[in-house]
């Protein structure tokens, strides 16, 4: 964790957001944000709609003044500049390529609006068309391309400027998955071939995963977690995080002192965490993956290692989901938990059985702080 | 319920296939190929004999009257009063349509820009102008504009004219009245094609670098051209052919040819030269409606489709 | 940008405002005045006029010769309704339902009255009904009116009959119902709205309609743009404003009947 704190600080901060704000009435779509990006890096917006993530994309672009703050790049505000002078590319969620004009034409605009000379134009466009592989289409209209072909279009037009900066908004959200996974893996080859800054808004968590380099978690607003994506999902900074990425179980135990508590009457051990006091509850959060159940022989032929902690429930339902299986368990003070293996392991319980659940003490997270509606999982929206 | 109607679908579906499938390995009987045309008969019928064959009558009557050949079309094109009643007419038409685009493009902008509220009104207003009276709407213009009317003392009092201005009975008056009707016309199919524009793609065009300014002219208007030619092309067509506001707004001298028409018919009893004219008038509304149509389909706004 | 009002920039949008201002209120212009002068006490029609009065009213109601035009008027406007939307309906259901070909073709004739100018309809059936003796009939008035009127109530209830699943009338056969009787019970309840649309269209076309009415028209049967359009090439008497004035209060009664059945119409979809 404080190795990529170190990364990112030696690289230089190309964009600055200094306590934005966006205000519609009462209500704060941006709510005090400030975040640095870094020159080159690739950077995600992930939230839920209406998280505030394609507010705050508005305003780098220019479409959105903020109702206070700073948009700094490079050491200098853009809160004043209009979209036009910004030098920003942008590819858009749905598109919009600009349907009177043919592919060539849609990627040259750019370029004609800055006078550039028609030899550098056509250079510039050629190597475009090259570059997401639309030379044969380069005189149809958008409307005849296909949703994939269209959005390669958007991307040269947005790229074919060389600008400093690149804001994608949910740029392949109407396309089918296979389409998207090989548009993903493009985009990625893409960045690290021109070494742009790229901002990208998703609400998919798995394409967030595969293409950024840091993510920044948006609810309500706010950005409340910020980091790769290894960090984020393995040590989340919060309750709302380790249950909007991916699954988790959320167990509410009593503290001891520091690194003892129980779980409805059984003692587990946890991390060591500062400002835990006695007798405060608190969350221990344990990933589905990271837990394992073992049936009552299997419990007695292996011990419980130490470091690992262990409770007791049963099993209500296994799903065999092809790669992998899940069981679902209640323990006896009614507490919903899920495990879950890779099915080459094999998942012999059957519903009803009594299991025991076991978990390493430093895999799973703790927290004191937290609000009921983060543990659930459609919390991000409003 | 729901079992019987989609038995009932499949039912028909499977065998509107069979049919189909029948009619095209054998010639089609007639009933099938006409199969619900018997209901086209009452309307069929009274336009025939109310619409078309009088139209026939009278464009026949411009070969045969006063006797048989193309006279009345040499006299149409080679009399210079009647070449100038052509030219006032084509004139008119054009300036009306310039006018009314000039002033329908903010409206329909605005209306677009802002649907809710005071856009909703500004709609409103466009209807009623539309579908209020004819006739009052151009008695009202007659009453403002002559030369003791509302327009002429207030530019007087301001100081802008020392003479009242000549505004009604000649051809200023045609063009303010028509203008004033033709608005709707062009508001109705623009504000449609404008509101089928992705505001996105304007914002596209703002971040790829054009100012409000070149976006307006490289974006917006193309992307407008569509509803902009279809409306324009209707206010034309409908210019050529108004009858109504010439004839009171306009003045005995400067003529236009549906007035031409008609006086020709009332005063003259002239039916053959009429007919021609009428013919002529025809042909130049059919062969740009012909346009108006082919003009259509091919919208640049098909982004998403 | 310039679809989007916050990031139109202040200036070209006040600019576009003021300028959409003026010309609104150019619209409105000969429409309010009109209303204005009707209620104004000068005989010459001086605005703004030195006083107000009902006189003008009352000059229109107490004359024989307004009150016939007007009631002609009524009498034509609802007869062409009547047979518009008759002869549409029928018309319509063939043009939608029928696989017949060249029904692009047929759909285009039935529009052409709208496309052909007014005026040479009118000189052609004049010519017409000159020869048949009949001009100066109701039944002259109600036909030339019915022509032009006929393409706005076929296209009206085109309009809604494409909107209309047929599978719902099916359903109602399979329910125990003839086709007739689901035609009458299940489509026209459905396409109700644009069939009140297409009469509301008809009874306008009909109400205001000037140059077929002028050539159809005798001494003892005009309607009533007929009677403004014979007093206006003779003066201009405030008589005519309050004509004028009762048509455009017509108007907007009709377009607020339209909105409402608009209205029930999204509420209920």
């Amino acid at each position: 964790m404080s190795a990529v704190i170190k990364d990112t600080a030696q690289a230089r901060t190309l964009v600055s957001l200094r306590n934005l704000n966006k205000h519609y009435g009462d209500f704060a779509a941006v709510d005090n944000i400030s975040l640095d990006i870094q020159d080159g890096e690739f950077l995600t917006f992930l939230g839920s709609s209406g998280s505030g993530k394609s507010t705050t994309l508005s305003m780098l672009a220019g479409f959105e003044t903020p109702s206070s703050g700073e948009i700094l790049v490079g050491g200098q505000s853009l809160v004043n500049v209009p979209p036009h002078k910004r030098d920003i590319g942008m590819v858009f969620q749905r598109y919009s390529l600009f349907p009177h004009l043919s592919v060539r034409d849609n990627i040259a605009f750019p370029l004609a609006i800055r006078k550039r000379s028609a030899a550098e134009r056509d250079k510039q466009v050629d190597a475009m068309l090259k570059l997401v592989q639309l030379e044969k289409f380069a005189h149809r209209r958008p409307a005849q391309l296909s949703g994939g072909q269209q959005q390669r279009v958007a991307i040269a037009r947005a790229l074919v400027y060389e600008p400093r900066i690149l804001l994608m908004d949910e740029p392949l959200g109407a396309l089918d998955k296979k389409l998207r996974e090989d548009l993903q893996d493009e985009l990625r080859q893409l960045h690290r071939r021109l070494g742009i800054t790229i901002v990208y808004v998703t609400h998919d968590q798995e394409e967030a995963m595969r293409l950024s380099q840091r993510i920044a978690i948006f609810s309500h607003g706010r950005i409340v977690g910020l980091g790769t994506g290894f960090d984020l999902y393995q040590n989340p900074p919060n309750a709302f995080v380790a249950s909007f990425l991916g699954n988790s179980n959320f167990l509410r135990v009593q503290a001891h002192g520091n690194g003892a508590a129980s779980f409805e009457g059984q003692p587990v051990a946890m991390r060591l965490t500062s400002g835990v006091g006695d007798g405060q509850e608190v969350l221990l959060m344990v990933r589905p993956e990271k837990a394992l159940a073992l049936s009552r022989e299997q419990a007695v032929r292996g011990a419980l290692p130490a470091g690992w902690n262990e409770v007791t429930a049963k099993v209500g339902e296994v799903l065999f989901l092809g790669e992998s299986q899940t069981c679902s368990v209640v323990t006896a003070g009614g507490t919903q938990m899920t495990v879950k293996a890779l099915s080459a392991a094999g998942m012999s319980m059957k519903p009803g059985d009594e299991v025991k659940v076991r978990w390493a003490v430093a895999d799973a997270c703790v927290y004191t702080e937290w609000q009921e509606s983060d543990l659930s999982k459609a919390a991000g929206a409003h | 319920m729901k079992v019987a109607i989609n038995a009932l679908q499949s039912a028909t579906g499977a065998s509107g296939t069979g049919a189909q499938g029948a009619a095209m390995s054998l010639s089609p009987t007639l009933r099938q190929r006409w199969r619900g045309s018997r209901n086209l008969l009452p309307a069929l019928l009274f336009l025939g004999l109310f619409f078309f064959a009088p139209l026939v009558g009278l464009l026949l009557r411009g070969v045969l009257e006063p006797v048989p050949g193309l006279g009345n079309y040499e006299q149409l094109f080679a009399n210079s009063a009647y070449a100038r009643v052509l030219f006032n007419t084509f004139s008119v038409a054009g300036l009306v349509t310039l006018i009314s685009v000039l002033l329908g493009f903010p409206l329909a902008w605005a209306i677009t820009l802002v649907p809710r509220g005071w856009g909703r009104w500004l709609l409103n207003i466009v209807l009623l102008s539309m579908w209020t009276s004819l006739l009052a709407r151009t008695y009202s213009w007659l009453v403002l504009l002559q030369a003791s009317g509302v327009i002429n003392k207030a530019l007087m009092a301001v100081g802008i004219i020392d003479a009242p201005l000549e505004m009604v009975h000649n051809l200023t008056g045609v063009v303010i009245g028509m203008s004033y009707i033709m608005i709707p016309f062009i508001v109705l199919p623009l504000q449609a094609t404008m509101q089928a524009i992705d505001p996105m793609v304007l914002q596209a065009g703002s971040i790829c670098g054009a100012s409000p300014w070149t976006n307006f002219f490289k974006v917006f208007l193309p992307l407008c051209r569509s509803g902009l030619f279809s409306g324009a092309l209707m206010v034309f067509v409908m210019s050529l052919g108004y009858y109504v506001t010439p004839a009171l707004l306009g003045g005995a001298q400067n003529m236009m040819l549906p007035e031409f028409i008609v006086q020709q018919v009332q005063s003259f009893l002239n039916w053959g030269l009429a007919s021609a004219a009428a013919a002529l008038l025809i042909v130049i509304t059919l062969v740009l409606f012909y346009f108006y149509l082919k003009l259509q389909p091919e919208s640049p706004v098909g982004n998403a489709r | 940008m310039l679809l989007t009002p916050n990031a139109m920039g202040r200036r070209l949008r006040f600019g576009l405002y003021a300028t959409t201002g003026l010309i609104a209120l150019f619209l409105l212009l000969p429409i309010v005045f009109i209303v204005l002068l009707s209620f104004g006490s000068s005989q010459w029609l001086v605005f703004p006029p030195p006083g107000w009065t009902l006189k003008w009213y009352g000059q229109f109601f107490s004359n024989a010769e307004w009150m016939d035009a007007a009631l002609a008027s009524l009498k034509v406007a609802v007869l062409t309704t009547f047979c518009a939307v008759a002869l549409g309906l029928p018309t319509a259901f063939a043009l939608v339902r029928g696989r017949f070909p060249g029904r692009e073709m047929l759909y285009g004739l039935f529009t052409l009255p709208m496309i052909v100018p007014l005026v040479i309809i009118a000189v052609a059936v004049y010519a017409l009904f000159l020869k048949l003796g009949w001009t100066g009939t109701l039944f002259s008035f109600v036909v030339s009116h019915v022509i032009v009127a006929l393409p706005f109530t076929i296209i009206s209830i085109i309009n809604s009959l494409k909107l209309f699943d047929q599978s719902i009338e099916d359903a109602a056969v399979i329910c125990g119902a003839s086709r007739l009787q689901a035609v009458f019970k299940v489509t026209f309840p459905a396409i109700r709205p644009g069939m009140i649309a297409g009469a509301l269209f008809a009874f306008l076309v009909s109400w205001d309609e000037v140059v077929l009415s002028v050539m159809m028209a005798s001494p003892n049967l005009q309607t009533l743009p007929v009677k403004m359009w014979t007093t206006l090439r003779q003066d201009l008497t405030p008589v005519i404003a309050v004509a004028s004035t009762l048509l455009i209060g017509l108007s907007v009664l009709v377009m607020v009947i339209a909105a409402a059945l608009r209205r029930r119409n999204e509420v209920s979809a």
